[in-house]
């Protein structure tokens, strides 16, 4: 005799089991079909292309659970319950494909194993259902708040498995199943069970039979108005996501003459992409937790943006369903949430001003929802249609437009930082290998400058061909792009990119991360063919093929600072860590380290704003560096050196300096 | 009200002042409008929002002079005329604008109290002469009450609050208000706004500089200071004999 069971042991009728289905699909379909209506709101945004990638961005982020497992319990609570699921799927799947396809494949070996495998997803879904119980309602972190729906989507996933296991164990029970013990949690129920008449144990077996379906089939009509529908807009959102480098923000095409607004101040100015992102939160917090804005007690939560944009759109569908919201308050809010408008309502300018851009959310996202385009695209709308933002941003952009840096110094001073260096000006020799991009930091700022002396007393040493652009060169346009001066932007990037091509330009090494994710992620797009690296990643290359030697290693004991645009945006924490070896310095990490980098507070163009919001960004990331007990603080930014250093000064009593990576090997040469 | 603004396109106020044979190299100079002269454009446009009616700027000088105007009009002025011209001297200037303005209809006229490139502070007052008109300089604070305005002028030590009938020729001085930055949207819309270009010829006005430039030189380099090393008593000795010799100041 071979393994198997029989499916439909001791049910009658279960044909109504197919009409139950129906209607759950039927719930299932109308709720889908409102959230559908709601995302078409939004523009159309090819997210379509190279289908492959975004198939293995899904396994990647979904049945890898890569981002998730991050988190040690958040992670593990949710693979318990993701991958037992996953089981009860495929388990379900082949009783089907036996029950309704007629295929004979329930039995033997591969019924037994699969019987075995399925117990485990049960169990392990328990453990971390009861886990999700435990961390949501008595260790309670910050970032999660409770609604009534965690507690049903709890509820209601227990009772699945906990009426499966019992009718196993009945099942088991009533019919002596030889097979029990690969069964294992359906034999401890069984064997508890079995004391009962055969005729009750048959009885109760039916009520819990049809109620197991019913809260299975509960459980997929209730998807679209719950939470749980992250089930399937998760795994969509890990497919649409952006495959653009992440450091490229979306472009407006100004030679498009519909085009009638610029950014985003209504609903319809989002991309359906932008909208489907909000039912793909699953409210868990990461991005909160890692917000150095939200963390400094500025008025802005990544997550809370996500959900109160979440809320407007719904309220938007009750409005054109013409259906009421509910009775009495639920109603007011959605009236409030429907009239208020988007910018300086909804979203605060305050909020809106308080993102560094530092991408820690988008990083953190397991959902991979991209929050920083969103306010980008209301900051443009602020800038370009109603010229509203912090007073001083006026002057920076001034200063880019007269003089081609955000300090304001005349331009006709840009190369004055390398008089008696040795360096050679493009426009009187343009015969070089490799143009080197001080940025306006390495040729306006006194600090920076000093770097800038550096890396050219580096390349030099290592025998590097290079020049400058000088007066020629203009700011990259990082900090108004972010600000959301788009125009400014697209004007200033046109003109480095012609003057650069201009000299034929193969390489450019930056000494900015922000220059360097701008030139080369951003510039691209607007016809620059150059390739670009940063300075640490040059430094790195020119030790790694013995063009530079470092003659005097020093035991350095430093601690180092990943910026958020060379890691996070441009995934280089490697090149910089190998330099500080390299040259003998040994790193003690901060806890924050890595892509889990906290900002030092100057991205996203608050170099050129005022804090005066919560407490200062800059001092709690000092604050975290001074922990590590290190004597040097390391950064590879020109903002980051501005920052820490500022933080620095209330420690002077410590000694603590901070260099930048470049400044360290050019005193090991 | 109809309001006109006088407004003069200056060097950016970082340039770097070079000589080329024996002038004032134009060569890779970023041209503004004159920041004073933009206070007095921002104050019109918020009259012009409060109480309705038209801004006009207006302004003397060559072709390159439309960029500036065009600024003011992506701030949101209405109209631009140029006076396109090559003179530059303050008598010049004043009676162009005065000729031009003449057959306009307006209720105010506002200018910057200085321009950054020359300093002369005359072209306003000048204007003020030639229409007729009273004048009220320096002002940062501007309030109209039906037809009069109340000005507070700055002054030596204090303030002085006045009194005028309008219309009149005000000048703007720095704290009069924080000029807006344009919109894109009045970016866009300025390029099909009114730019009325005209000759003096056309004016019918044919004037003579009454300045004439000399010499154009840059002033000294600074060099570096001088510290006196040694005893107080041997140092103070030395300063003294510098003063004497050297600095010839006692």
């Amino acid at each position: 005799m071979t393994a198997s069971r029989e499916i439909y042991w001791n049910i009658h009728g279960h044909s109504l089991m197919y009409l139950l289905f129906i209607v759950a699909l039927v719930i299932f379909g109308y709720g889908f079909y409102g959230k559908y209506k709601l995302w078409r709101i939004g523009l159309p945004e090819k997210r379509t292309d190279d289908i492959p990638t975004r198939i293995y961005n899904v396994l990647y982020h979904t049945f890898a659970h890569r981002r998730i497992f991050r988190e040690g319990y958040p992670g593990s609570m949710h693979g318990f319950i993701f991958y037992g699921f996953v089981i009860f799927v495929i388990g379900t799947a082949v009783v089907a494909i036996q029950a309704d396809l007629g295929l004979q494949i329930f039995h033997g070996n591969f019924y037994l194993w699969l019987s075995l495998l399925m117990d485990l997803g049960g169990l392990a879904a328990i453990i971390g259902i009861l886990m999700a119980y435990y961390r949501r309602y008595v260790l309670k972190p910050e970032r999660l708040d409770n609604q009534r729906d965690d507690a049903y989507s709890l509820h209601l996933l227990l009772l699945i498995v906990v009426t499966g296991f019992i009718i196993e164990g009945l099942r088991i029970a009533a019919t002596q199943d030889p097979w029990a013990a690969w069964s294992p949690v359906g034999m401890v129920v069984g064997s508890i069970l079995g004391g009962l008449s055969p005729e009750t144990i048959k009885g109760i077996h039916k009520v819990f039979w049809w109620g197991h379906l019913l809260l299975a089939f509960g459980f997929i009509a209730y998807l679209p108005y719950a939470k749980l529908f992250h089930i399937i807009t998760t795994p969509l959102n890990q497919f649409f996501s952006s495959l653009k480098p992440a450091g490229a923000l979306q472009t407006i095409n100004f030679e498009d003459e519909d085009l009638e607004h610029y950014g985003i101040s209504e609903l319809e100015h989002f991309t359906w992409k932008q909208l489907f992102d909000t039912d793909a939160c699953t409210r868990c917090g990461r991005c909160q937790d890692n917000c150095p804005a939200y963390l400094t007690e500025k008025p802005l939560s990544p997550k809370q943006m996500t959900q109160d944009l979440k809320a407007y759109l719904a309220s938007r569908g009750t409005a054109a369903s013409g259906v009421s919201a509910g009775e009495g308050e639920a109603a007011e809010v959605a009236a409030a949430a429907e009239q208020q408008p988007l910018v300086g309502g909804l979203f605060s300018e305050d909020t809106i001003w308080s993102c560094t851009t530092c991408r820690s959310c988008q990083e953190q996202c397991p959902a991979m929802i991209e929050h920083i385009d969103k306010t980008i695209g209301m900051r443009r709308y602020l800038v370009l249609e109603e010229s509203k933002f912090p007073s001083e941003v006026q002057t920076t952009f001034r200063n880019v437009e007269n003089n081609g840096n955000p300090w304001g110094v005349g331009f006709a001073d840009r190369a004055k930082w390398a008089e008696g260096l040795g360096v050679k000006i493009l426009s009187e020799d343009g015969d070089v290998d490799i143009l080197y991009w001080p940025g306006c930091a390495g040729a306006f700022d006194d600090r920076n400058k000093k770097v800038a002396t550096a890396v050219v007393k580096v390349l030099q040493a290592a025998g590097v061909n290079f020049g400058i652009l000088g007066t020629e060169e203009k700011c990259c346009g990082d900090s108004i792009r972010r600000i959301g001066n788009e125009y400014l932007f697209q004007m200033t990037a046109e003109e480095n990119i012609e003057t650069i091509k201009s000299y034929g330009i193969k390489k450019v090494v930056t000494q900015c991360p922000h220059c360097y994710n701008t030139l080369k992620n951003e510039y691209p797009e607007f016809g620059a063919d150059f390739e670009v690296v940063h300075h640490t990643q040059f430094i790195q290359e020119l030790i790694d093929t013995g063009k530079l030697y470092i003659e005097k290693p020093e035991a350095l004991d430093v601690t180092y600072h990943d910026s958020c645009y060379l890691g996070r945006y441009n995934n280089e924490y490697r090149a910089p860590r190998n330099v500080l070896q390299r040259i003998g310095a040994s790193i003690r990490e901060m806890e924050r380290n890595l892509e889990k980098s906290f900002c030092c507070g100057a991205g996203g163009g608050r170099m050129w704003m005022e804090e005066t919001l919560g407490t200062r960004i800059n001092e709690e990331r000092t604050k975290q560096a001074v922990a590590t007990g290190a004597s040097t603080v390391v950064t590879n930014c020109p903002f980051c050196l501005t920052m820490i250093e500022d933080g620095l000064k209330e420690y002077e009593e410590k000694g603590i300096k901070a260099y930048d990576i470049a400044e360290l090997v050019a005193k090991t040469l | 009200m109809n309001i006109l603004v006088c407004l003069k396109q200056t060097f950016d106020t970082e340039a770097k002042i070079e000589l080329k044979d024996g002038e004032i190299s134009t060569q890779g100079i970023k041209y503004i409008v004159n920041p004073y002269d933009e206070f007095a454009v921002e104050e019109a446009l918020k009259l012009k929002e409060a109480h309705g009616g038209e801004v006009t700027v207006i302004s003397v000088g060559p072709e390159r002079v439309q960029e500036a105007l065009r600024q003011a009009l992506a701030m949101g002025a209405d109209k631009a005329v140029l006076i396109e011209t090559e003179q530059d001297d303050a008598y010049a200037t004043a009676k162009l604008l005065a000729k031009a303005i003449e057959g306009m209809d307006y209720d105010l006229i506002l200018g910057g109290q200085v321009a950054i490139d020359d300093n002369s502070s005359q072209v306003a007052t000048r204007l003020a002469e030639e229409l007729d008109l009273p004048q009220v300089t320096i002002v940062t604070k501007l309030d109209i009450d039906g037809d009069k305005a109340i000005c507070t002028r700055e002054i030596e030590g204090g303030s002085q609050i006045v009194e005028t009938s309008l219309p009149a020729v005000i000048t703007a001085q720095k704290g009069l208000n924080e000029p807006r930055y344009p919109s894109l949207k009045g970016i866009m819309q300025a390029k099909k706004k009114e730019l009325k270009k005209i000759t003096p010829e056309e004016l019918g006005v044919e004037v003579e500089s009454k300045v004439e430039t000399l010499e154009v030189f840059l002033p000294p380099k600074k060099e570096a200071g001088k510290i006196i090393e040694g005893e107080a008593e041997e140092a103070a000795r030395e300063l003294v004999r510098l003063l004497k010799e050297e600095a010839k100041v006692v």
